[in-house]
C-alpha cells in the first residue's frame, strides 16, 4: 500500500489507456476513420450492454468501446482517466455531490460538457434536476430513478397474517407481532456500512422534509443544522424500531448478501432497501412476490413521503474526441427506447415522462409517489462534501454498538458539513 | 552442501547482475513513489488539476485526527499480536510435524494449505463462517457451547480479534514451513550428544534448538511483523474497518481517505508514515535480531 501512490496509479492506468488507445486506433483505421467509434465507461453492468447493443442497431456502421466496472473501481478509474487526459467520451457520472464522481465534483473542475442545449435538459421534473445540475447547468443525463423503502416478501406476509403498516404506530405494533411470531420484521445488514443509512433516509424523507422541504436550501445557507432538526427524531426512531424488535438478531454481523437472503427465504417479513434488491430477492427465491412500499415515520398515512434518487446517469467529456457521437449516445439514452431498455433491465423508474414504460407491479407505491410529488432526494446528494456520508455511515455502526451516541453523531455531521466542499 | 568460505575481497556475485532489476525496481517503484511523496505536502484531491502546498499541514492534521491514532493504535494491536501468536502457533506446529509422527507428511500439507489461498478469499470465506448465523456459532452450538456464540465481526470488541485470528489461520502454516526448514537443518548429532549429556526434550529444545533457529525465527518475525503493519486486504473485506472505526488499521484508512473521500494528499502523507513505520521496524528489528544470531552462533 505504501508504494502505491496515485502517481505510480495513474501511470499504470495511463500506460493501459495507451496501449488500449493504439489497439483501438489500428482498428478504427480499418473501419475507414475514428469518427464511428465511440469510447464508454459505465458503472451500469448488466444493463449498458443490452443499451449499446440497441445504440448500435440504431446507427449502423457505429461501434462503441466500453467498459463496466463496479463503483468503486471506477470512481478510482475515471478520476485518474480525467485527470491525465484519457477519459472516455462518455461516462457514468452519479447525480449531486454525494461521491468522488459525482456531477458537482466533476463538473467544477470543467471536466463535463454543458448538455443544457439537449433537447431532454429541459423536460426533466426539478427533484431530478436539482442534481443533474452544476451552477445552473444540465451536466448529467440521468435516466432512471430509485426509492428506499419497506420491500415486503408477500408469501411470509401472507403466512404471518399481517399486512403492511401505513402509521407509525401500526409499524411498531407490526413489529412486535411479527417477533411474536419468531419471523422478525426487517432483515437488516448493517455489516456493510451504507446500509446502514437507508432507514435512516425513509425515517427523514417524512420527519424532516415532511413539515420543510426546504431543509436543504436552510442547510447550505446556514439557518439548520442536523443537531437541531427533526434528523434527531428521525435517528431517535430508527433506535426505537432496533429496541423494539423490528430488526432480526445482529444486525451489524449481518452484511448485505445475508439480509436479502433471510428476506427472500421469508426468515424476515421484508426488508428496508431500495427498489434495486428487489431483483436480487427474485434470484435468490425464483418464487417469492416482493412489494415495496413506503415506511411511515408519523401517525398520519398523508404525511408519509419516500427518499427517491436520480441514479447514476451519464456526462460527456468536455474534450471528447467524438463529440457529435457522445451527444448521440447520451440523447439515445434519454429516449424512450433507451430509457425503456435501462429501467427494465436495473428494476427503477424513468426520470422523463411520457416513455410508455410499464411499471414492475412491484413499484406501483413507488411510482404513485413520484407522480404525485411525494418524494425528496437521497439526503447526501445536496451534501457539500462526502465525508459528511462517510461520518455518518460508521457514525451509525458505532451507535448500534453502543461506541457512540445520536447527539454526538449529529454534530459531527455538523462539523463535516461545515467544513464545505 | 559444501561451504565455499567467501575469499577475501569477493564477498558476493557482481553487483551488474543486480542491475536489471535494480533499474526497473527504481522506474517502476522509487521514482513513482518519490514522486508521489510530493502530494503528501498538498491538498490534492486527485483530480482537480489546481492544487496548493500546504507544507506539513497534512502532518499537522493528523496529530488531531482520532480516526487517524486509532487506526496507528490498532495497526501496531494487530502487527504485535500477530507477530507474537503466528509465530508461537508456527513454531509448535513444526515442532509437531518435525516428530515422528505417521501422518507428518500429510499434515504438513494440510497446515500449509490456507498460506496458498488468496487472503481476500480467506476473508470473504471466514466473513461468512463468522456470521451470526454462521458454521462458527453453529459448531459451538452444537457441542454445547451455546453461550459462547458471538457476533464475532459485528461486536467491537472482539472484531479486531477476530480478524487477528483469521490471518493467524491462514499464515501459522506458512510460519511453521520456515520453521520447519530451521528445524531440519539442526544436526541430529548435536541432540544425540546433548541427550547423552542428560539434557531432556525442554532443554535441547532451550539450548540445542533455539539457538539454531535463529535465522528462521529473524525471517519469520520480519515477515510477520511488516505484513501486520501494513495490513489491509483481510480488514477490508471481513469488516471494512468496521463496525464504525472498530478495526481500522493505517491502510484502510489511507485507502477510505483517497478513495472515498477524495483527500489524496492527506492520505499519501499517512502512507508516507506508514511507509517510515515500516522500515523503522523492520531495520530496527533486523539489526536487533542479526545481532541475536550472530551470539547465538
Amino acid at each position: 500500500m505504501n508504494t502505491r501512490t496515485p502517481k505510480a496509479l495513474a501511470a499504470a492506468v495511463t500506460a493501459a489507456a495507451l496501449l488500449a488507445a493504439c489497439s483501438g486506433g489500428t482498428k478504427a483505421a480499418s473501419d475507414g476513420g475514428g469518427s464511428k467509434t465511440l469510447t464508454l465507461a459505465s458503472v451500469d453492468q448488466g444493463s449498458v450492454e443490452d443499451v449499446v447493443k440497441a445504440f448500435e442497431k440504431a446507427n449502423p456502421g457505429v461501434k462503441v468501446r466500453y467498459t463496466t466496472s463496479g463503483a468503486d473501481q471506477y470512481q478510482q478509474q475515471i478520476r485518474t482517466q480525467l485527470s491525465s487526459g484519457t477519459a472516455p467520451d462518455v461516462m457514468s457520472v452519479w447525480p449531486g455531490n454525494g461521491n468522488p464522481a459525482a456531477n458537482y465534483v466533476l463538473a467544477k473542475p470543467g471536466y463535463l460538457r454543458d448538455l443544457s442545449d439537449q433537447p431532454w435538459a429541459a423536460k426533466m421534473p426539478d427533484a431530478i434536476k436539482s442534481v443533474a445540475q452544476y451552477e445552473g447547468k444540465t451536466y448529467n443525463a440521468v435516466f432512471g430513478q430509485n426509492g428506499i423503502g419497506a420491500v415486503y416478501n408477500e408469501q411470509a406476509m401472507a403466512k404471518a397474517g399481517l399486512t403492511p403498516p401505513d402509521t407509525w404506530t401500526k409499524l411498531l405494533d407490526f413489529c412486535r407481532a411479527a417477533k411474536a411470531k419468531g419471523t422478525p420484521a426487517f432483515a437488516l445488514g448493517n455489516q456493510d456500512n451504507w446500509v446502514t443509512q437507508l432507514v435512516q433516509y425513509a425515517l427523514v424523507a417524512t420527519s424532516v422534509y415532511g413539515p420543510d422541504r426546504d431543509f436543504d436550501q436552510k442547510m447550505q445557507a446556514g439557518q439548520a443544522t442536523f443537531a437541531k432538526s427533526p434528523w434527531t427524531t428521525a435517528l431517535d426512531k430508527y433506535l426505537t424500531m432496533e429496541k423494539t424488535g423490528c430488526f432480526q438478531k445482529n444486525p451489524l454481523g449481518t452484511n448485505y448478501e445475508a439480509s436479502q437472503q433471510l428476506a427472500a427465504t421469508g426468515k424476515t417479513l421484508g426488508i428496508i432497501q431500495g427498489n434495486w434488491v428487489i431483483a436480487l430477492l427474485k434470484q435468490k427465491n425464483p418464487k417469492g412476490t416482493f412489494t415495496l412500499k413506503a415506511l411511515p415515520a408519523t401517525d398520519d398515512p398523508a404525511d408519509t413521503l419516500i427518499p427517491a434518487a436520480a441514479g447514476a446517469g451519464y456526462g460527456v467529456n468536455a474534450k471528447a474526441k467524438n463529440e457529435e457521437l457522445a451527444l448521440k449516445f447520451v440523447n439515445f439514452v434519454m429516449s424512450p427506447q433507451g430509457m425503456n431498455v435501462f429501467n427494465k433491465k436495473q428494476g427503477s423508474l424513468p426520470t422523463l415522462p411520457d416513455t410508455g414504460y410499464q411499471v414492475d407491479p412491484s413499484l406501483t407505491e413507488l411510482a404513485k409517489f413520484i407522480e404525485t410529488n411525494r418524494t425528496v432526494p437521497f439526503m447526501d446528494q445536496l451534501w457539500p462534501n462526502p465525508k459528511v456520508q462517510q461520518t455518518m455511515l460508521s457514525g451509525l455502526q458505532e451507535i448500534f454498538s453502543g461506541q457512540s451516541t445520536p447527539k454526538k453523531l449529529l454534530a459531527e455531521m455538523d462539523a463535516d458539513y461545515k467544513a464545505g466542499s | 552442501m559444501k561451504v565455499v568460505p567467501a575469499r577475501p575481497g569477493r564477498t558476493g556475485p557482481p553487483w551488474w547482475f543486480m542491475a536489471p532489476a535494480l533499474l526497473l525496481f527504481t522506474f517502476v517503484v522509487l521514482i513513482p513513489s518519490g514522486r508521489g511523496v510530493y502530494y503528501a505536502f498538498t491538498d490534492w484531491d486527485g483530480l482537480n488539476p489546481d492544487f496548493s502546498f500546504v507544507g506539513l499541514g497534512n502532518f499537522a492534521d493528523m496529530l488531531r485526527d482520532a480516526d487517524a491514532k486509532q487506526a496507528v493504535w490498532h495497526t501496531l494491536l494487530i502487527a504485535v499480536s500477530i507477530t507474537v501468536i503466528q509465530n508461537g502457533v508456527g513454531l509448535v506446529l513444526a515442532l509437531g510435524v518435525n516428530t515422528a509422527i505417521k501422518s507428518r507428511n500429510l499434515l504438513r500439507v494440510l497446515l500449509f494449505a490456507p498460506a496458498v489461498v488468496t487472503p481476500i478469499v480467506t476473508a470473504y470465506l471466514w466473513r461468512n463462517l463468522l456470521g451470526p448465523d454462521g458454521a462458527v456459532n453453529s459448531l459451538l452450538g452444537a457441542v454445547g457451547l451455546g453461550d459462547w456464540r458471538q457476533d464475532w465481526l459485528g461486536n467491537p470488541d472482539l472484531a479486531l480479534w477476530a480478524v487477528v485470528g483469521v490471518i493467524v489461520w491462514q499464515y501459522a502454516g506458512y510460519s511453521m514451513v520456515i520453521f520447519l526448514a530451521g528445524l531440519q537443518s539442526v544436526p541430529q548429532e548435536i541432540h544425540e550428544a546433548a541427550a547423552i549429556d542428560g539434557a531432556g526434550p525442554v532443554r535441547r529444545f532451550w539450548s540445542v534448538t533455539r539457538p539454531l533457529l535463529a535465522p528462521a525465527f529473524t525471517i519469520n518475525l520480519m515477515l510477520s511483523i511488516i505484513g501486520g503493519i501494513k495490513l489491509f486486504d483481510q480488514v477490508y473485506a471481513l469488516t471494512g474497518g468496521g463496525p464504525g472505526h472498530a478495526t481500522d488499521t493505517i491502510s484502510t484508512l489511507i485507502y477510505k481517505d483517497a478513495f472515498t473521500l477524495g483527500e489524496f494528499g492527506y492520505s499519501i502523507a499517512l502512507a508516507v508514515v506508514l511507509t517510515i513505520i515500516v522500515a523503522v521496524a523492520s531495520t530496527g528489528q533486523y539489526f536487533f535480531l542479526s545481532r541475536n544470531e550472530r551470539a547465538a552462533s
